[in-house]
C-alpha cells in the first residue's frame, strides 16, 4: 500500500515536470524546457536549386528575431525536403527526402545556430529495400524511419533502422505505406500510420491511384519489431500522437482522406481499440496533428480549409472543437513550444499537391484559455525569399 | 512540504529497489510490456574500453570476449536517473547469479564524472547497490582516458544546472562476439526485459 502511494507520488511529480516540455518528439529525445532560440526549417526551392535547411532566429530578445539567418544547402536538388527528426541525444538532425530517398545528417551540437551537414546517405533503397522516407524517429542510439514503399517506389514499405551516425542496421517490412511513428516505451508498443507509395505521392494529385491509398494503422511490438495488430479506419491516416502522461493508454491520429480525428486505445488485454471521435469538417484535409504539453488540447491543421483547429480533449473520447483560426492558406506542418503558448505553422505540403504559392512560416499565439490568435507581426515570407520562392515544410526548435 | 529532486530520487529508489519478486510482470504476451523474442539486430561493433575498477585493476572489454556484457554510464552525484538504473542493475545481478558461472554476463558501470568520482566514491556507490565486484564492476580512470572512452561510445557529457551532468545515458548490451545488440534508454531501462534479452543471446549458438 505504502509502495503504491510512493509510486503514485513519484509519477505525479514526474508528470508535473513533463507538463512543461516540448511535445511531439520521440520520448527518447529530451524536449526543450526553455524558450526556443533557433528554428530549423527543411526547405525546398519552388523553382530550381538545392534543397536547404533554413536557420531562423526565434529568440524574442534578439535583434534579428524572425529572420532567416542562413540557409544550408545539401548539394543536390529535386529531393523533396519533407520531415526531420532529432537523434536521441539531440546532437544531430536527420532530414529525409521524399523523392530521392536520401538522408541528410546535420550536426547541431557544436553550434546550434550554425548546423553542419556531416553526412549524406544516397543509396537508401539499395541498403534498405525501401523508398519514400517520411519521418525519422529517434530510438536509443538509432533512427527508425518510416518508408512508404518498396525500392522502386511502389508496393508496401516498412521501417528502416540506422545508427545515429548513419550505418544501416535493419529493415522491418510492413503491409502498408508507413507515414509516422509513435512509441510508448512503458508498454513496449509502437503505432505507425500510413499513406501512399512514393510513386503516388510524387504524382500530381489528379493522377493519384485511389487503389494505392492506405487506411490502416499498425501496432508493433517495439522490442520484437513485429506487427501485432492492424487497425482499419478512414483513408490516409497521417499524423499520430500518443498522450504524454506516463502510462497513458491512448492517442489520436488524423485521417486526411476522411476529414476525421481517430482515437487508438490499448485495452486491458493488450489489444487496441480504434474509433472515429470527431469530424474535422468537410474539405479540411487534415495535414498535421499536434498536442499541448498538458494533454488537454490537440491542434489540427487543415490543408484544404486553410485553418488551424484546437480540439479540447478533456473528455478524451469526445473531443470538442474549442477554437479555430483561419488565414493560413494551405496550413500544414506545426510545432508547439515547451510552454504550450506558441504554435508555429508552415504551409507547403508536397510539391505535387500544393495549390497556393504563398509560402510562409506563421505563428499562432495560444492563450491561457486555449484560444488561438494569429500573430500579425510574425511572418517569414518564403514566397519572397531573396534566393527565390521556396516551400517550407517540417520544423524543429533548439 | 516541497520535495526537491533529491527527495524525489530517494522515493523512486525506495520504490524501485524493492526485491525483484515484487516486480514480476505477467509473462510475455499481449498485455505485458515484455517480449521473449526481441529483435536484437547487430547494431555495430562495441568500441573497446580499458579502464580501472575501484580496486585499481585494469578491466578491458576485449578481455571479456565470450561473455555478454551490459555497459552503462553513470556518476555518483546524479540524483534521479542513475540511482534508478543502479537499483535495476542490482536486480539484474540477482538474476544473473542464477546462471552457471561460465555463462554469467558482466555488468560494467562507467563513471562519466572522473574529476569528482574518486575510486572511494565509486566503491561506496557500488556497495550501496550491492555490486558484487565480480559480475558487476564500477570503472573509472584518469579524465583523458575516460573522455576518449565516452567519445568512442558517443556518450559525451555537458554540465547541467545544480552540478549535474547531461549525458545520453544509454545502456549497451554487447554479445559474446563483441557486437552491440541492443541500446536501452536509461529512463526506460527494464531489468526484466534486459534479462529476457540476455537469455535470447545465450540461446544463440
Amino acid at each position: 500500500m505504502r509502495r503504491t502511494a510512493l509510486l503514485t507520488l513519484a509519477l505525479v511529480a514526474l508528470t508535473a515536470v513533463a507538463a512543461f516540455a516540448e511535445t511531439c518528439l520521440s520520448p527518447y529525445v529530451k524536449g526543450l524546457r526553455q524558450p526556443e532560440k533557433v528554428m530549423y526549417v527543411w526547405t525546398l526551392p519552388a523553382r530550381e536549386g538545392a534543397d536547404y535547411l533554413s536557420v531562423i532566429d526565434v529568440n524574442l530578445a534578439s535583434p534579428t528575431y524572425g529572420q532567416v539567418l542562413r540557409k544550408l544547402e545539401v548539394g543536390s536538388s529535386g529531393n523533396e525536403a519533407h520531415h526531420m527528426g532529432f537523434t536521441d541525444d539531440r546532437t544531430k538532425i536527420w532530414a529525409a527526402s521524399l523523392n530521392t530517398s536520401r538522408f541528410f545528417i546535420f550536426d547541431v551540437s557544436a553550434d546550434p545556430m550554425s548546423p553542419r551537414l556531416v553526412r549524406t546517405i544516397d543509396d537508401v533503397p539499395r541498403l534498405t529495400g525501401l523508398s519514400g522516407p517520411h519521418t525519422p524517429y529517434a530510438i536509443p542510439g538509432r533512427m527508425l524511419v518510416s518508408m512508404a514503399s518498396g525500392p522502386d517506389g511502389t508496393g508496401p514499405g516498412g521501417l528502416a533502422e540506422f545508427t545515429n551516425e548513419g550505418e544501416f542496421v535493419a529493415s522491418h517490412k510492413a503491409p502498408n505505406h508507413p507515414y509516422e511513428t509513435v512509441v510508448k516505451p512503458e508498454f513496449n508498443r509502437m503505432v505507425t500510420s500510413s499513406w501512399v507509395p512514393q510513386r503516388t505521392f510524387m504524382s500530381p494529385l489528379d493522377k493519384w491511384d485511389p487503389k494505392t491509398l492506405s487506411d490502416t494503422m499498425l501496432v508493433w511490438d517495439l522490442k520484437a519489431r513485429t506487427i501485432v495488430q492492424e487497425l482499419k479506419g478512414d483513408p490516409v491516416p497521417l499524423a499520430a500522437r500518443w498522450m504524454l502522461k506516463p502510462g497513458a493508454t491512448y492517442g489520436y491520429n488524423i485521417s486526411n482522406g476522411g476529414d476525421s480525428l481517430w482515437m487508438f486505445r490499448m485495452q486491458k488485454d493488450g489489444r487496441f481499440a480504434y474509433k472515429k471521435v470527431a469530424d474535422t469538417g468537410k474539405g479540411c484535409l487534415p495535414g498535421d496533428l499536434r498536442q499541448s504539453p498538458d494533454d488537454r488540447y490537440l491542434y489540427v491543421s487543415c490543408i484544404g480549409a486553410s485553418e488551424v483547429q484546437a480540439w479540447d480533449i478533456g473528455s478524451p473520447e469526445h473531443p470538442r472543437l474549442h477554437d479555430t483560426v483561419g488565414g493560413i492558406v494551405q496550413a500544414n506542418m506545426m510545432h508547439v513550444t515547451y510552454d504550450g503558448r506558441r504554435l508555429y505553422v508552415t504551409n507547403s505540403a508536397i510539391s505535387s499537391i500544393d495549390y497556393s504559392p504563398r509560402y510562409a512560416l506563421r505563428l499562432i499565439r495560444i492563450g491561457p484559455d486555449g484560444k488561438l490568435k494569429l500573430d500579425p507581426l510574425f511572418t517569414v515570407d518564403f514566397a519572397q525569399a531573396p534566393v527565390g520562392p521556396a516551400r517550407p515544410h517540417d520544423m524543429l526548435l533548439n | 512540504m516541497r520535495r526537491g529532486p533529491r527527495a524525489l530520487a530517494a522515493i523512486l529508489v525506495t520504490v524501485l529497489a524493492a526485491p525483484a519478486a515484487a516486480h514480476e510482470a505477467p509473462p510475455p504476451g499481449p498485455a505485458s510490456p515484455l517480449t521473449a523474442r526481441p529483435s536484437l539486430s547487430a547494431i555495430r561493433a562495441a568500441p573497446d574500453l580499458v579502464l580501472r575498477d575501484v580496486g585499481g585493476r585494469r578491466v578491458g572489454l576485449a578481455d571479456l570476449r565470450g561473455r555478454i556484457v551490459l555497459v552503462s554510464f553513470v556518476y555518483t552525484r546524479c540524483t534521479a536517473a542513475c540511482p534508478l538504473l543502479a537499483a535495476r542493475l542490482a536486480r539484474l545481478q540477482q538474476r544473473i547469479a542464477s546462471l552457471p558461472s561460465p555463462s554469467r554476463p558482466a555488468l560494467l558501470s562507467i563513471s562519466v564524472d572522473p574529476e569528482r568520482d574518486s575510486a572511494a566514491d565509486l566503491r561506496r556507490y557500488a556497495a550501496r547497490f550491492g555490486a558484487d565486484g565480480s559480475t558487476w564492476r564500477f570503472l573509472r580512470d584518469d579524465p583523458a582516458r575516460v573522455r576518449a572512452t565516452l567519445l568512442a561510445w558517443d556518450e559525451g557529457t555537458r554540465p547541467a544546472p545544480g552540478g549535474e551532468l547531461d549525458h545520453p545515458a544509454r545502456v549497451y548490451l554487447v554479445d559474446r562476439a563483441g557486437t552491440i545488440r541492443e541500446i536501452y534508454a536509461l529512463a526506460f531501462f527494464d531489468d526484466r526485459q534486459a534479462w529476457l534479452d540476455i537469455q535470447a543471446l545465450l540461446r544463440e549458438p
